[in-house]
């Protein structure tokens, strides 16, 4: 493999990367791997996946700045995996899953992550290569370890979505999901868009050697648990103990009536905006224990009754718009997978 | 133009050198993206059978075929393949020679219609004696082509016919497979043949194991070339893949027995094959690794620990000789490099963590009581038109308690009803939402650890038994009537609402379910007339208010189905036909005449044991032909039936017959009373040679008519003596 990010090179990482012999003893028999020596810390992580894909002609996209229960909600991915243009995007979203809280107690287990989301459309040949690279660049030695594509079908009830794929397993942690989109929003996909969704925690705990995500380094200077412990402990107890049931339940009736009101208006975005906030407010009554079993398959049905609306409308407002990003406009690149990648100035 | 027919006859040319025609091998090898294990081997089998028919088709005789596979290839290898085709005369008939030739003897336009439309001259065709006349013929010699040409025109038919359970999409080609197809390999003797297909083309190269092989995609490799067919399989292993999954499987299991043996111990049994498969069709270089964890979750229920290791990681798990679990755990990976080490505290990291959530579930599930849960299950819906599973449980509760009248085991009835009260609760709880194959099993540890009764504890723990064919029944007797109320509410329940499995369609496993009352109630040996339960079970689903449908329903207009009494006999039939190995006309006999008032499997079931152990008694043939002329007539004959009168039977052979069938009523009676079936068929084999002589000695149909009505009226009463056992006239005699 060629490490195409200079500043990332095994030698650029022990010069950037504090040790962390403060985590790990050094072994009796005196083998020490790369990951038990040398900590990455989530913001370089973040930053050597935006510099990898960023050269392998990606966007970089901002977060979306409303709640959401995984990167694939981002319109720049449900979205722009509908219809024929073409679309090349990575980003950092931070997802909420209301359910998974546990008042900051569990070492493995948080209600607000990061996920780091890899859209690409139409799929490459070479995508499963060049995801092997972009982790061989956060420092995993790929010969050293034991990476399975482990079977995993993907569908997303609320959007209306599947996908064929697997989770990516490092040494047995599941480190990646990696899906080919089949369908969004009801709507067949072709071109097919893949999806790659790292678990940027999981991978920082496995180059770190932490055993519990709040002792991650963040930074050099900052932990995990020094930035978020406390929305943990927070927002568990909201969700669990606090969250008004009558007012989420007003509200999700709201924006339900609200989505709706635009996509007659023909205002797919805010349209879309009012759905995932509707998908959003669902997690929360569901935490909340809320719901029956037979209520929550409702309440999934309407949202995704949603986004499916949201999906027609988005395809009918790009075609009006004469699908500004197909091929020949220039507006997005090629595929870059072969070839060296263009340099971004730094 | 006049009408013709033609008909179109292909003859392979005879050739007796055949065994000297030149040979060579094929391979074919579809590389992907890592494939679901489950569908490796199947595939592995339609590759197979598809080739040997497309060799077949096109005339491309072969001596051996093989197949390989891993996650990243099917395979196929062919040895022995003809060059070429086999040659082949074909042979078209045309018009008949009177129309084709004209008087003076010149082709007619029919002649040279047929010439041209088969491509050939006039004066090439032939004449051929039918029966119906003399026709023309056309005959053409088709060359047998190579068979590199065949294979490259064909091939990416043959791939489009593969069919998966679930497949993708991914380019342009719009070919749809399980996962993206990256590289082909197709090879004839020493040729690599060259064809399109799914947005690849094919050629000579492989590509090896992602990490450990040289050979990578990318700068200056084409990957792993295979010279011939033969060398793929060695190829391959330079490349550090193991393509052969019997290689694989003998590689992992030598390595388990040898881990296990280093500890001291041995690999857990019940999910070994299983994993075992999973292990095999997942790795492309197998190398199983032995890791351990912390000792104190040694404290969980053993089947949290398995299923978490099973079902999250594909981990073996290990037990000592006692058969304790050791906290120890086999993983097979797909690397073999000289330091495991990395890999092993990779996978127990993995394992801590997950077993950390179970400690959690373990911990907050058992914070509150199960009977507590009980009232939540009103949220969980059983089937959409059949309510909750609260409502279920309810039902369940009411059948058990009449299961254990019913059988004769009141004493029982006051736990039965609590198991069932509780048999569900556990589905809401955090570890069988996260393990949802332990349902069962969490249901009787907490039921334990809030103080029910033992009998209650292991009734819950068991009622899913048996889970497949193989899985023993539940041992107790809790556990089996509960396990047959369970069923049989599900299955009532389903008919009640006109939901029956069709054809291979049975969405809700209603035969499995069926099949489980029938081995409980046969191998437990539970006499009980499910007739009344069934009924039972209807009025409770009434009571709540499920609407009825199908058979259920068609009173009130719904569509009709066949009934659940009809629907177990028929399970029934299945059991005898696979477990002990009935004949079909003994349980034709037997169950052809149930009618569902009396549903009680076990007696139905021993009255075919005793009829199949009868059939291979000398005298039972000639017994039931001898039986089956008396039936013939009876049915036939028409004559004013009434009792025997003793002062007209006139020959010694009607008086015989007649004092053997007064006998053996009374005998037959007897056992029957007693479900002594064995004794009443050895009754009705006594009447043989009576039967035998009276046909012999007197012709029924006697000229005087008072005579004829006195023997029919005795013949009538045969048959009602063999009928009070079951339909015999089913019974097939070998010659008739």
């Amino acid at each position: 493999m060629t490490a195409c990010v200079p500043t990332l090179t095994l030698s650029g990482l022990v010069a950037r990367f504090h040790y962390l012999g403060l985590f790990l003893p050094v072994r009796s028999n005196g083998y020490r791997s790369l990951a038990a020596t040398i900590a990455v810390t989530v913001q370089n992580l973040i930053l050597s996946l935006h510099q990898f894909w960023a050269h392998h002609n990606c966007i970089i996209c901002q977060p979306y700045d409303l709640e959401k229960g995984a990167g694939t909600f981002n319109p720049a991915t449900f979205l722009r995996a509908l219809g024929p243009e073409p679309w090349r995007a990575a980003y950092v979203e931070p997802c909420r899953r209301p359910t998974d809280g546990r008042y900051g107690e569990n070492p493995n287990r948080l209600q607000h992550y990061y996920q780091y989301q890899v859209v690409i459309k139409p799929c490459v040949d070479t995508i499963q290569s060049l995801y092997l690279e972009s982790l061989s660049t956060l420092g995993i030695d790929l010969r050293k370890h034991d990476i399975q594509f482990i079977q995993d079908d993907w569908e997303s009830p609320t959007l209306g979505a599947w996908g064929l794929g697997w989770e990516v397993r490092l040494d047995g942690m599941e480190i990646t999901q990696f899906t080919y989109f089949q369908e969004a929003g009801g709507h067949t996909l072709d071109p097919v868009t893949v999806e790659l969704t790292y678990g940027t925690e999981r991978i920082a705990m496995y180059l770190q050697g932490v055993d519990n995500v709040y002792d991650l380094r963040w930074s050099e200077d900052v932990s995990y648990g020094d930035l978020f412990h406390d929305s943990e402990v927070q927002f568990s107890q909201y969700h669990f103990e606090v969250a008004d049931i009558d007012m989420i339940r007003t509200m999700f009736a709201s924006c339900e009536k609200e989505c709706r009101t635009l996509l007659q208006q023909g205002l797919v975005l805010p349209a879309y905006d009012y759905c995932m906030k509707t998908s959003h407010l669902f997690n929360v009554l569901d935490a909340r224990g809320a719901l029956s079993v037979a209520e929550r398959t409702g309440f999934i049905g309407r949202v995704r009754g949603l986004a499916r609306g949201c999906a027609d409308a988005y395809v009918e407002r790009r075609k009006s718009l004469g699908f500004p990003l197909l091929a020949g406009s220039g507006a997005m690149p090629a595929a870059s997978s072969k070839g060296k990648p263009k340099r971004l100035p730094s | 133009m006049p009408s013709r027919r033609s008909t179109s006859n292909q003859v392979p040319t005879k050739d007796p050198k055949r065994s000297r025609l030149p040979t060579t091998s094929f391979l074919l090898e579809i590389g992907s993206e890592e494939l679901p294990w489950q569908m490796i081997q199947p595939a592995m089998t339609q590759l197979a059978q598809l080739l040997e028919g497309f060799l077949a088709n096109h005339r491309l005789s072969h001596d051996s075929l093989r197949t390989f596979g891993t996650p990243r290839r099917l395979a196929v290898l062919v040895q022995g393949l003809a060059a070429k085709q086999t040659p082949v005369l074909q042979e078209t008939l045309g018009p008949s020679k009177s129309v084709a030739f004209d008087a003076q003897g010149h082709p007619t336009k029919a002649a040279e219609g047929f010439a041209k439309s088969q491509g050939v001259v006039v004066g090439t065709l032939e004449t051929r004696e039918t029966p119906k006349g003399v026709y023309l013929c056309a005959v053409k010699r088709e060359k047998g082509l190579p068979s590199a040409q065949v294979l490259t025109e064909h091939l990416p038919g043959l791939l489009r016919q593969l069919t998966f359970s679930k497949t993708m999409r991914w380019n342009a080609s719009g070919v749809r497979y399980p996962r993206p197809i990256r590289w082909l390999v197709a090879v004839v003797g020493s040729r690599a043949l060259c064809f399109d297909f799914a947005g690849v083309r094919s050629g000579g190269h492989s590509w090896g194991h992602r990490f450990l092989s040289r050979e990578k995609p990318g700068v200056a490799s084409k990957g792993i070339r295979i010279r011939r067919p033969d060398m793929y399989e060695a190829a391959l292993a330079r490349g550090s893949v193991m393509v052969d999954p019997v290689r694989r499987r003998e590689v992992i299991a030598g390595q388990l027995k040898q881990l296990a043996r280093s500890v001291n111990g041995r690999v857990y049994q019940a999910n070994h094959e299983e994993l075992l498969d999973q292990a095999v069709f997942s790795l492309e270089c197998p190398n199983v690794l032995s890791g351990t964890f912390d000792q104190t979750y040694l404290a969980l229920p053993p089947e949290v620990l398995i299923t978490s290791m099973k079902e999250h990681q594909g981990f073996f798990s290990v037990v000592n000789r006692k058969g304790e679990l050791l906290h120890r755990f086999f993983a097979p990976t797909n690397m073999n490099v000289k330091n495991m080490e990395l890999i092993t505290k990779g996978n127990e990291r993995v394992l801590a963590a997950r077993l950390a959530d179970a400690r959690y579930f373990f911990d907050e599930d058992r914070k509150g009581k199960l009977a507590d849960r009980v009232s939540q299950l009103h949220g969980v819906v059983f089937h959409k038109q059949l309510g909750s599973l609260y409502q279920k449980t309810e039902r369940t509760i009411s059948l058990a308690g009449a299961l254990a009248d019913a059988a004769g085991v009141p004493e029982v009835k006051e736990s039965c009803q609590r198991a069932a009260f509780l048999s569900k609760a556990d589905l809401v709880t955090g570890m069988v939402g996260e393990f949802p194959t332990l349902q069962g099993a969490m249901g009787e540890k907490y039921a334990a650890h809030d103080g029910e009764s033992i009998e209650v504890c292991k009734a819950i723990g068991e009622y899913y038994q048996p889970r497949t064919p193989d899985d023993a029944v539940p041992e107790t007797t809790v556990g089996r009537l509960l396990a047959l109320a369970d069923r049989l509410d599900t299955l009532a329940a389903f008919f009640y609402a006109g939901i029956v499995p069709s054809g291979s369609e049975d969405p809700f496993g209603l035969r499995r379910s069926a099949f489980g009352v029938i081995r409980i109630v046969i191998e437990a040996g539970l006499n009980i007339n499910l007739g009344d339960i069934v009924k039972e079970a209807a009025l409770l689903l009434d009571k709540q208010g499920v609407k009825a449908g199908g058979h259920a329903g068609s009173q009130t207009g719904g569509h009709t189905g066949p009934p659940l009494h009809q629907f177990l006999e028929e399970r029934l039939r299945y059991y005898g036909r696979t477990v002990p190995g009935y004949r079909e006309d003994v349980m034709e006999s037997v169950l052809g005449r149930a009618d569902g008032a009396e549903c009680d499997l076990r007696d139905l079931f021993f009255r075919m044991d005793a009829l199949q152990a009868i059939t291979s008694q000398q005298d039972f043939e000639s017994l039931i032909v001898g039986f089956k002329r008396a039936h013939r007539i009876v049915k036939k004959e028409a004559w004013t039936a009434r009792t025997v009168e003793v002062a007209l039977l006139t020959h010694p052979t009607e008086r015989t017959l007649h004092q053997a069938v007064e006998t053996a009523k009374r005998a037959v009676g007897q056992s029957l009373e007693a479900h002594d079936y064995h004794g009443a068929l050895k009754h009705l084999i006594g009447l043989k040679s009576p039967i035998d002589q009276f046909f012999d000695g007197v012709l029924v149909n006697a000229p005087e008519p008072e005579v004829r009505a006195n023997r029919l009226s005795l013949l009538r009463q045969v048959d009602d003596l063999f009928s009070a056992f079951g339909d015999l006239s089913q019974i097939q005699v070998q010659g008739q």
